[in-house]
């Protein structure tokens, strides 16, 4: 849904890091380069950023166009 | 008891401690992961909540959220003196977030909790909460208290703490015929082939994989890891919430409480007698 507060193993602090991440990795870096330069070494705290799917964005998509229809002309 | 430190920076530390033992090692380890009290949220009273998400997924990930800890300014619920079952201000914080997106979709971040005392913040100002369409809100008012990892991990003051006994790492050159498996299949990295011998550097870094022993084809082996079990190597990584040396002196003074308690009550049951 959206990406977790914390790691599910080790419990290190990930969220912070997404939207870097995800940024970066968009523009073309090598996402195992961008995670070593986010501090994050360990398997378990990479694999949180590196599978997530941002799901939030396409359910709020709904929210927008349900809004843009109801404000609009009838 | 002879110690070094080997690496120090902002949240992390790793320390060479010698002439201990696991016993001691583990129940430092232990009171830190349980032990060692710091902030988080606990309560969540939401006042509005028109987001995509439940409420209690919204509660779950600001519990999750570190703040930064006054250990001196509070006290755990339990010894508090308020002795009351809502908090007082010496055992309680309150945050409050009040967001609404108007014309666009916005990410409400961590940092955008207005809390009661300054000193009470997120570690973290950049951790997304919650994502709001335009026309959602979200208003609630959130309560922070100290706590230990034994109740919830969200009280557990470290990401990582974790002790292994000191490698040793040794190659017998006149063995070694030079085939370079070794330096090759090392994790760690822990060999180098320099010139016409195998060197070893960092060799705390090993992880007693023992994979180089494994691949050396010779008989006796010209690589040998082997540990030293009075000496260890300690790493510890904060959430940042304390400082990793605030971390390591509270367990220590728990430790220390502990011990006194129960020499006190041994001597009282002598004295029964």
């Amino acid at each position: 849904m959206i990406i977790p507060v914390r790691c599910f193993t080790c419990g290190k602090v990930i969220g912070d890091k997404w939207e870097d991440f995800a940024q970066r990795v968009k523009e073309g870096d090598d996402a195992g380069k961008v995670l070593d330069d986010l501090g994050l070494t360990r398997y378990c705290c990479r694999r949180m950023l590196l599978s997530h799917v941002e799901i939030i964005d396409e359910i709020i998509k709904f929210y927008e166009v349900g809004r843009k229809q109801q404000i609009g002309p009838p | 008891m002879k110690m070094e430190i080997l690496e120090r920076d902002e949240n992390s530390l790793r320390l060479r401690i010698g002439g201990t033992n696991a016993a001691f090692m583990n129940a430092l380890r232990r009171i830190i992961l349980s032990e060692v009290p710091s902030m988080a949220v606990d309560d969540v009273v939401i006042i509005e909540n028109s987001s995509t998400i439940q409420d209690e997924f919204l509660a779950h990930r600001i519990g999750l959220m570190p703040l930064k800890t006054d250990l001196d300014t509070y006290n755990l619920p339990e010894n508090c003196i308020c002795k009351s079952e809502f908090g007082c201000n010496l055992c309680r914080a309150s945050l409050i977030l009040d967001v609404e997106a108007e014309d666009h979709t916005i990410t409400v971040y961590s940092g955008e909790f207005k809390s009661e005392n300054p000193a009470t913040i997120p570690v973290s100002g950049k951790i997304p909460i919650v994502k709001l369409a335009p026309e959602q809100k979200v208003r609630l008012e959130a309560y922070a208290r100290l706590g230990k990892g034994e109740d919830h991990a969200r009280w557990q003051p470290v990401s990582m703490c974790a002790y292994k006994f000191r490698p040793i790492v040794k190659v017998d050159s006149k063995h070694c015929d030079l085939c370079g498996a070794c330096v090759e299949i090392c994790p760690k990295n822990v060999l180098l082939k320099a010139g016409n011998k195998v060197e070893i550097k960092n060799s705390d870094n090993c992880t007693l994989c023992q994979d180089c022993m494994d691949i050396c084809k010779k008989t006796p082996k010209a690589v040998e890891v082997v540990w030293d079990e009075n000496s260890f190597i300690f790493s510890l990584e904060s959430t940042g919430a304390l400082s990793p040396e605030r971390i390591l002196s509270e367990a220590l003074n728990i430790l220390d409480g502990k011990l006194k308690d129960f020499l006190e009550q041994f001597a009282g049951k002598e004295n029964e007698k």
